[in-house]
């Protein structure tokens, strides 16, 4: 491995720094808070002459996902990088790009979605799209949202996958915020990250064909299939793709999940994103009670680790999942809803909803879900919804 | 070369067999837009007519003979700027950018993105044939549908007869965004419009290029096929529709109208102007009278 620096940076340059190292074609960006300092750190560099990629500053979000799906079908490797109403805007090419097959990775600061207004943190925004056919990673701090960068790209651009790859991390809690981290040697990029190149789709007259000319059902319906199972190869490349990265730069994340003192354990957390760091520790002080819990770091949304997740649930009492967003129509958290359609058997199960709008989550609401874990401990079943709220 | 040498010697990139209706200015206007364009060009056609009359191909089988891609109906000139961008990275200037698209999807949801690139100066020429409205999914109102005119979202009613508003002039916008061309054009002046896609092109290859072409729909506008020609005509003659250019930031009327005919004579054989008052007809004859003294000024 070649010397990597240390870096003192916020979320969004990492994931800018992470962008430059996997020398994209094309950007194109449009701002948004809390995003923008990604795709103006990548301008920068780009007026600098530090990367060669065309940036290309569109009228909207809409455009930047229509630009960046032009340049993807012309064969490039292309980013760009967005929040919550962005995203919403661009919900139209955002599902084509998809299920076009064409890879890219879209860095996400994740954002609560207006109404009532707001621009504060909160995963409303890319929990809403999970079903657009896109792969969904989620951060817990700056060196994950550098690395998974580099990790999109190779995984996105697999023979097997060519799927589209949202690096998804907390805006403000992670986007603003300044943390070590190591930015790896150019050239290991370069060998763990061959350069792209499609054979699956050209707008080329060298290579003359329609890109997606009208297509009845019978044929659409072997897309859809299509789509899906490539979904299921991603669950298994993407843990290849996390092991020879460790090979290379030294840093491993889990793949899928993440398992935290769960071996013994007969209590678990479920958590994603950044709120992740805050759970190992409330973990720690309840083992030091003599509580035996555990903690689960939902990495990837989609594809969504089924399998996994009923394995580290099996055997455990009771279990909550604390989401960042809501799932309109069954009172509970996306990420409870799914992970309790995974699991198997009755535990004590029950969804925790907070830091919605940019509310912090904090050790004293760790506290309130392991309160209530202890106290349902022993009743099976599903447990109403816990909500974190906070005083006015 | 003679624009009639270009029409005859070059190869119909456009499959014989397309469903268009009879008497359709959009199919004339791609199969010559193609003819001067030829075969090392990709084109983006948005949903509409040209696309849902099976050009962009239909399951397994094409209808152009070069890459063409059916484009989101509000995203046409971004996905163009994506592929042209590339083509420019790679030193492959020599590929014509092209997109044809109607005139919903270039002045109504299209119109962001088509602003956009116009601003940007991106290196595409994209043509609107304009037949005044949604005539792929049964003639709705769009912004360029003229007022007065019935549509099937505007129609008309003892309280309300038609459009209400004018259209907007979408190529007079588009010369305002300082593109390095911009012009209309009509089927009835064909060496005036194959003229003016060869210009486009070659503007294309600097920067942003704009063609507004009249459309005649007989389906839409309820006139005889056989007559599309004679009403894209007349729709000059009557200054309904004026051919100008504006080459790098100069205007230029390319047609001039020497036997000036009167509005009736033109929206006469239109039956989706057939209700109109004589006080709807002056109230149309107004604003075309307003867009002709506009184009006289830019003119100077």
């Amino acid at each position: 491995m070649a010397k990597s620096t240390v870096k003192a940076v916020s979320g969004n340059t990492a994931a800018a720094l992470g962008t430059a190292l996997c020398s994209p074609d094309l950007i194109a960006a449009y701002p948004i808070t809390p995003q923008s300092s990604v795709v103006e750190y990548l301008a920068q560099l780009v007026a600098d002459g530090d990367i060669s990629a065309t940036m290309i500053q569109v009228e909207s979000e809409h455009s930047a996902m229509s630009v960046v799906q032009g340049a993807a079908a012309t064969g490039a490797r292309v980013f760009t990088a967005t929040s919550a109403q962005g995203l919403a805007l661009m919900y139209e090419p955002y599902f084509r790009m998809s299920t076009l097959r064409f890879p890219m990775v879209m860095a996400v600061a994740t954002r609560e979605m207006t109404s009532p207004e707001t621009v504060w943190s909160g995963q409303q925004d890319t929990m809403s799209v999970r079903d657009a056919g896109w792969i969904q990673v989620y951060c817990e701090n700056n060196q994950e949202i550098l690395d998974m960068v580099i990790q999109g790209y190779r995984l996105s651009e697999d023979k097997d996958v060519l799927l589209p790859v949202n690096v998804c991390y907390d805006g403000f809690f992670l986007s603003h915020l300044t943390e070590r981290v190591e930015v790896p040697a150019q050239e290991d990029v370069n060998k763990f990250l061959p350069a792209y190149k499609p054979d699956h789709v050209a707008f080329d007259p060298k290579r003359p064909m329609a890109i997606d000319p009208l297509t009845p059902g019978n044929i659409l319906i072997q897309y859809r299939a299509g789509h899906l199972a490539a979904m299921q190869r991603a669950l298994t490349k993407l843990e290849k793709v996390d092991e020879e990265f460790a090979s290379v730069f030294g840093r491993k994340w889990g793949g899928a999940i993440e398992e935290y003192r769960c071996e013994d354990a007969d209590m678990v957390i479920l958590t994603i994103g950044s709120m992740t760091g805050t759970a190992r520790v409330a973990v720690d002080i309840a083992r030091e009670k003599g509580l035996k819990l555990g903690l689960i770091k939902v990495r990837y949304m989609r594809p969504f680790p089924v399998e996994k997740i009923a394995k580290a649930l099996e055997g455990k009492k009771a279990w909550a999942a604390v989401d960042r967003s809501v799932c309109f129509g069954w009172d509970t958290g996306p990420m409870y809803m799914e992970a309790l359609a995974a699991a198997t058997g009755n535990a004590s199960s029950f969804s925790v909803i907070g830091g919605l709008g940019g509310a912090d989550i904090a050790l004293q609401d760790f506290a309130k879900v392991i309160e209530t874990l202890v106290a349902n401990k022993d009743k099976p079943g599903r447990h109403k919804t816990l909500w974190l709220e906070k005083p006015f | 070369m003679s624009y009639i040498d270009t029409i005859a010697d070059n190869k119909d990139l456009v499959t014989p067999g397309m469903s268009a209706c009879h008497g359709c200015g959009g199919e004339l206007i791609l199969r010559r837009l193609l003819k001067v364009a030829g075969p090392n060009t990709v084109i983006c056609i948005p949903p509409g007519c040209m696309a849902g009359a099976g050009v962009v191909g239909w399951s397994f089988d094409n209808g152009l003979k070069v890459p063409v891609h059916i484009t989101l109906l509000d995203n046409t000139a971004a996905f163009l700027s994506g592929v042209t961008n590339i083509y420019q990275r790679q030193g492959r200037t020599d590929v014509n950018m092209v997109a044809m698209a109607g005139d919903g999807a270039t002045a109504d949801c299209g119109f962001q993105s088509l602003s956009g690139a116009a601003e940007r100066g991106e290196k595409m020429l994209y043509v609107c044939y304009d037949n005044e409205g949604y005539m792929n999914t049964g003639f709705q109102r769009s912004s360029t549908t003229n007022r007065g005119s019935r549509t099937s979202t505007t129609p008309v009613g003892s309280v309300i007869p038609g459009k209400p508003q004018h259209s907007k002039n979408l190529p007079y916008i588009m010369a305002m965004h300082n593109a390095e061309y911009v012009a209309t054009a009509s089927p009835a002046y064909m060496k005036d419009m194959i003229e003016k896609i060869e210009k486009g092109l070659a503007a294309s290859k600097n920067g942003f290029a704009y063609l507004h072409i009249f459309s005649p729909c007989p389906t839409g506008w309820l006139h005889g096929p056989e007559v599309s020609i004679d009403v894209s005509r007349k729709a000059v003659q009557s200054d309904y529709f004026q051919l100008f250019e504006v080459d790098k930031g100069v205007w230029r009327q390319t047609v001039a109208n020497k036997k000036p005919i009167t509005l009736k004579e033109f929206v006469g054989p239109l039956k989706k102007y057939g209700h109109c008052s004589d006080a709807d007809i002056a109230a149309l004859q107004e604003n075309i009278d307003a867009r002709k003294s506009f184009l006289q000024k830019m003119i100077g």
